[in-house]
């Protein structure tokens, strides 16, 4: 610890960090713009300018920027001293001599870092008379708005986009006042992260586009801490409502999970809300065939009390995009044996296969975090960039963390990112990647790999061999792939803390184990090896915790005529399930669904009932590592629109069976799975409960500046309506409530006074870039056995071979469409491909297919026929067949199919 | 000296930071409170007689003053400034006949009464980003301070003299934007709008709009 002395005032902060920082923990106001929290310092707005002295003898001091100097024991400086608070206006006023001062129209006002500190340094009155330059902007493609006017050339867009997430297409050119942030002509910003240009911003060049068709202001936002629905990874948001509509998506700062930033499928797919496709009241079908009456609530709920009636013969299946709490709901409603997890028996086992993984090994899970600060990366199987964008990011970091090490003998701070990036040039640390086809990671790769599923089996299982696993040696490995698996066996037994990253995704349990035995092995040779599965959906962890059977299982129930009525909860069949059992389901006698959207199986139920999104109802969620998270009810739903727990719990209530869903309130859901499922146990602490007040207050969704509070029903009612009650939670629907810093799961928004942009995340935390005041919210429902003993796996497929006339299909995974509801939402549409097939060049030239050609596939009675695009990065005999993409059937890969070119006729 | 008597009590606030909340942070190392202390009051201040014979004399000067009451509604009360008078609002039209609004939501944000309610849209003209697609001004919660007209970056909103506002029911009075735009129909010849010589943020702003199809 060192201690510096701020206006002569001691104060103890941490060693080796910079001033900027350190003043920022410690409260101060110290204006800046380079620097960001998660991308240090480059010392180039000259904002952070403070005062240093000698000692305490020197009265004249010089000025240094604050995020420059290192903040050593018995520094002293000021940051009031009148000379640098007039460098200070001095610098802010230069910045703004070519802003166009056009706040009132621009989408940033009121939350923008720019307003904030020219109010900051106290430069109020603009001097400079002339023309001001001005720019042409960029059409950036659906989601991200572009204004180049607003510029003042701090470099965090480019040092972000390009340096910290990996982007190509995005540059910045000419100079002196002309700097211009952009690509090099009109078009898509290829980037995933893209969306993180509008927080990273200071000002409003790069605004929400999304947000521009129903714009609103920050202040008028209705806002709560949500957890995003769109993979497994369980990133922190913050979603903001008004007049019933989902406005936009922004960060919600989490240490271990999410840091400061989101993907563009979690920031941008949040419209599927919006949909005109929503149920937004129950629906009944006299006939199954026949057509939709929408009907009462009571009437619904008495139709569904004849249909399950005594609850024999009544099965239930649950989603994986669904809360704990639903799923619960629904398991009790129809009995542990009989509830079903709605996933195809593949991902089942896969799912289990992931979990049993972290549950019963001596590998700890890692975080994002983890990921992040890892000196050392084994990707096996997944193309992380598409199946779990946010952990691609981590893992672009981590491929920094070794070679910083490296550079403590040049004297270079941790935190100069410039000299960082200037002494590394292109060296970047160990990253493993094996997949069947190329990845955006790639470039930062120390080596890749690309086979079919099995051969990755093979090298994994080689690699656990090097790094001491009891298993076999592989036989016949080539000699190249041996030598390869020596060399990041070495690296990985070399780092301090190595991460192995696997998935779901690949559809290879094989695949998963090995990298289970490579995670042990490490742990065993008495190194942290950490384990980092991605699962698919928000709630994959959760489900499978839960337990229960496949969907294969619950057809062959209804085969045997041991189910009658399905009751399906928030899930549509038709993407886990194949076209015979999707028939089995829908000649089932009575089919009952609870889901928010229309599809295929809310189309063939007879009843149907309007569930609340991740924004209308409270939930929790387990993210891939195994942590609950609370997810907070944004805004009260339109129609009759409720969440699944509550739909369930009237039913059982309509059925006679009180005693059983006594559960009212959130709460007492929640309590209630605690007591039935130990394993659960954690679910009811990881948030404050509804009674928690503050100062005697609940916390207010609505900033105190909310405006047009007594006007905007007017229109409907003059009277203005009383705040809507939350039985749920301890916020409220209202802009009353405690102005206090609530517990982090219950932070709705970063607001402090003075800091009305994103940047006001430092007035929440514990220090830059610590916890949230009150620790890291969320908590993880299983930890690793360390002294278990390890039973390694010995799976060992053959050596792929080629076949002459069939193809092994493996999946090829999306950022945007392979999701099921942010494909909903029309920007990330737009981004969607068309389903396609994917072939190596070489591969189709054999088989005398061109790109653009339609082919017939033809794999377990499926037939589909569909364009070819080549993917030079597939092994030979291997295609590629995008998942999930809207207008694609579900099959489980990999798998074999035939290819036949379309006929004419 | 007891802990009870005033001229001695310390301020909990006024003891010097302690070397623990020194290091949490600035609030904790705040500035010294210097505490001033009222002056004593005399004999004739206790009396209260010079303020009684004070307000004796305010009440005598408004006796034998010119009478300001109106035999309203059959006398009208001539408003002496109708450009500072704070009656019923309007939303202004530029040159080409279009809404001046350009949905910044200040006046909204500047409203204390929480009466104003906007609804943006992007604006079909290209020579601004976004006008209100919906603008509600509830008249009967207002309490015609003037803060919106104070707050609009363009001039767009402005009260005018028109005080006599009543309406036979209370959804009558909740002003929607063509009622807004006919207040200023209504008013512009007695009233013209303020004309092109402000500035914005150092800017001047003119009243002229570039030409475009008129709103109707």
């Amino acid at each position: 610890m060192a201690t510096i002395y701020i206006d002569n005032q001691p104060y103890v902060v941490k060693d080796g960090q910079n001033l900027l920082r350190a003043c920022l923990s410690l409260g101060f106001n110290l204006p800046y713009f380079c620097w960001h929290p998660a991308m240090n310092s480059v010392g180039a707005c000259r904002q952070c300018a403070v005062k240093q002295f000698k000692d305490e003898k020197d009265t004249k001091g010089r000025i240094v920027m604050a995020c420059m100097t290192l903040a050593a024991d018995g520094t002293r400086i000021s940051i009031d001293d009148p000379e640098v608070r007039r460098f200070r206006a001095g610098v802010i006023e230069f910045l703004m001599v070519n802003h166009p001062h056009d706040c009132p129209v621009c989408d940033e006002g009121g939350e923008c870092h720019l307003q904030d500190m020219t109010v900051m340094t106290g430069h109020n009155y603009r001097r400079f008379r002339f023309r001001k330059r001005t720019h042409r902007n960029q059409e950036l493609g659906p989601l991200v708005n572009h204004e180049m006017n607003r510029c003042i050339a701090c470099y965090r867009c480019l040092r972000f986009y390009r340096d910290y997430a990996g982007g190509r297409d995005f540059d910045v050119f000419q100079w002196h006042n002309y700097v211009y942030f952009g690509r090099q002509s009109d078009g898509v910003l290829e980037n995933e992260f893209s969306g993180n240009l509008v927080e990273v911003c200071p000002t409003g060049v790069f605004t929400d586009k999304t947000l521009k068709g129903h714009y609103t202001r920050k202040w008028d936002l209705q806002t709560a801490p949500s957890i995003c629905v769109h993979c497994g990874l369980g990133c922190n948001t913050i979603p903001g409502e008004r007049y019933g509509i989902l406005r936009r998506i922004r960060n919600r700062y989490h240490r271990e999970v999410n840091g400061y930033f989101l993907c563009d499928r979690g920031r941008y797919g949040y419209e599927f809300v919006n949909s005109p496709r929503r149920i937004r009241q129950p629906i009944f079908r006299s006939e199954r065939s026949g057509a939709a009456q929408p009907v009462e609530k009571q009437a619904a709920l008495e139709q569904a009390a004849k249909i399950l009636g005594s609850g024999e013969r009544v099965i239930g299946i649950g989603s994986s995009r669904a809360s704990l709490e639903a799923n619960f709901a629904l398991r009790t409603l129809v009995g542990a044996d009989r509830f079903y997890r709605g996933l195809a028996e593949a991902e089942c086992r896969l799912l289990d296969t992931a979990i049993a993984l972290l549950r019963d090994g001596p590998a700890p899970a890692a975080s994002m975090s983890d990921a992040a600060q890892s000196d050392a990366v084994l990707v096996l199987g997944e193309d992380l960039t598409n199946t779990a964008p946010m952990l691609a990011y981590s893992v672009r970091q981590s491929t920094l963390q070794r070679e910083i090490g490296l550079t403590k003998r040049l004297h270079v701070s941790w935190w100069d990112d410039a000299a960082i990036r200037q002494a590394l040039q292109e060296r970047r640390g160990p990253l493993y990647i094996a997949t069947p086809a190329a990845t955006k990671l790639d470039d930062v790769a120390t080596e890749v790999y690309r086979a079919a599923p099995d051969d990755l089996v093979r090298f994994a299982q080689a690699l656990a061999h090097a790094l001491g696993a009891e298993i076999p040696p592989v036989s016949a490995l080539p000699r190249k792939l041996a030598a390869l698996a020596d060399v990041v066996a070495e690296a990985l037994y070399l780092a301090r803390r190595p991460v192995v990253v696997c998935g779901t995704s690949s559809g290879s349990e094989s695949l998963l184990r090995a990298a289970g035995n490579v995670a042990w092995a490490l742990s065993a040779a008495e190194h942290r090896g950490q384990l980092c599965l991605v699962l698919p959906d928000c709630n994959s962890f959760g489900l499978g915790l839960l337990g229960g059977g496949s969907l294969a299982d619950a057809c062959r129930a209804i085969q045997e005529g041991k189910a009658e009525t399905v009751v399906v909860l928030e899930n549509d069949l038709s993407r886990h399930a194949d076209q015979a059992a999707l028939k089995l389901l829908d000649e089932v006698r009575h089919l009952v669904a609870l889901d928010y959207l229309e599809h295929a199986t809310t189309a063939a139920a007879e009843l149907v009932f309007p569930a609340a999104t991740f924004a209308e109802a409270n939930g929790t969620l387990v993210n891939n590592e195994g942590r609950a998270q609370r997810s907070y009810q944004v805004f009260v739903p339109q129609g009759k629109t409720q969440a699944s727990w509550r739909w369930l719990q009237e039913m059982m209530v309509a059925v006679g069976r009180q005693a059983e869903a006594s559960w009212r309130s959130f709460d007492e859901i929640t309590a209630a799975l605690a007591e039935a499922l130990p394993i659960f146990a954690a679910v009811k602490d990881i948030a404050p409960p509804e009674g928690f007040r503050m100062a005697g207050q609940r916390v207010p969704r609505q900033p105190h500046r909310y405006s047009g509070r007594t006007a905007m029903h007017a229109q409907a009612d003059v009277h203005e309506p009383t705040p809507l009650a939350d039985p749920d939670s301890p916020l409220s629907f209202s802009m009353e409530g405690s102005q206090r810093q609530p517990p982090p799961p219950l932070v709705p928004r970063f607001w402090a006074p003075g800091w009305n942009s994103m940047q006001a995340i430092t007035r929440f935390q514990e220090e830059v870039n610590g916890p949230l005041r009150g620790g890291d919210s969320g908590r993880r429902l299983i930890e690793p056995q360390p002294d278990a003993a390890i039973r390694y796996f010995s799976d060992l497929p053959a050596e792929f071979e080629p076949r002459p006339d069939e193809w092994l299909l493996v999946p090829v995974d999306h950022i945007f469409g392979s999701e099921e509801l942010s494909a909903l939402s029309p920007g990330i549409a737009q981004l969607t491909p068309a389903p396609y097939l994917a072939l190596s060049a070489s591969d189709a030239a054999g088989a005398n297919i061109q790109e653009g050609e339609k082919v017939v596939l033809a794999m377990d009675g499926l037939h589909q026929a569909l364009p070819v695009r080549f993917l030079p990065s597939l092994p030979r005999g291997v295609a590629g067949l995008p998942v999930g993409l809207p207008g694609m059937m579900h099959v489980t890969l990999p798998g074999w199919a035939k290819l036949s070119k379309v006929t004419a006729s | 000296m007891t802990a009870n008597d005033p001229n001695t009590r310390q301020n909990p606030h006024d003891l010097p930071p302690t070397g623990e909340s020194a290091a949490k942070g600035p609030a904790a190392a705040g500035k010294k409170i210097a505490w001033v202390r009222e002056p004593e009051l005399g004999m004739a201040g206790r009396s209260y007689l010079m303020l009684f014979l004070q307000g004796l004399r305010t009440t005598l000067r408004h006796l034998l003053s010119r009478k300001t009451t109106v035999q309203s509604p059959e006398q009208r009360h001539v408003v002496p400034d109708p450009l500072i008078y704070r009656g019923v609002h309007r939303l202004n039209r530029d040159a080409q006949g279009r809404v001046k609004c350009v949905a910044c939501f200040l006046c909204a944000t500047a409203c204390p009464a929480h009466c104003i309610d906007i609804v943006p849209a992007e604006s079909p003209w290209p020579d601004r980003q976004k006008y209100p697609q919906s603008f509600t001004i509830d008249e009967l919660r207002c309490i015609f301070c003037g803060m919106c007209e104070e707050a609009c970056p363009v001039q767009a909103i402005e009260l005018t003299s028109l005080y006599d506002l009543s309406g036979k029911s209370r959804e009558e009075m909740v002003f929607d934007k063509a009622k807004l735009l006919s207040v200023f129909d209504q008013t512009k010849d007695a009233e013209p709008m303020t004309k092109g010589t402000g500035t914005f943020f150092g800017l001047p702003v003119s009243n002229e709009g570039t030409p475009g199809p008129a709103e109707k």
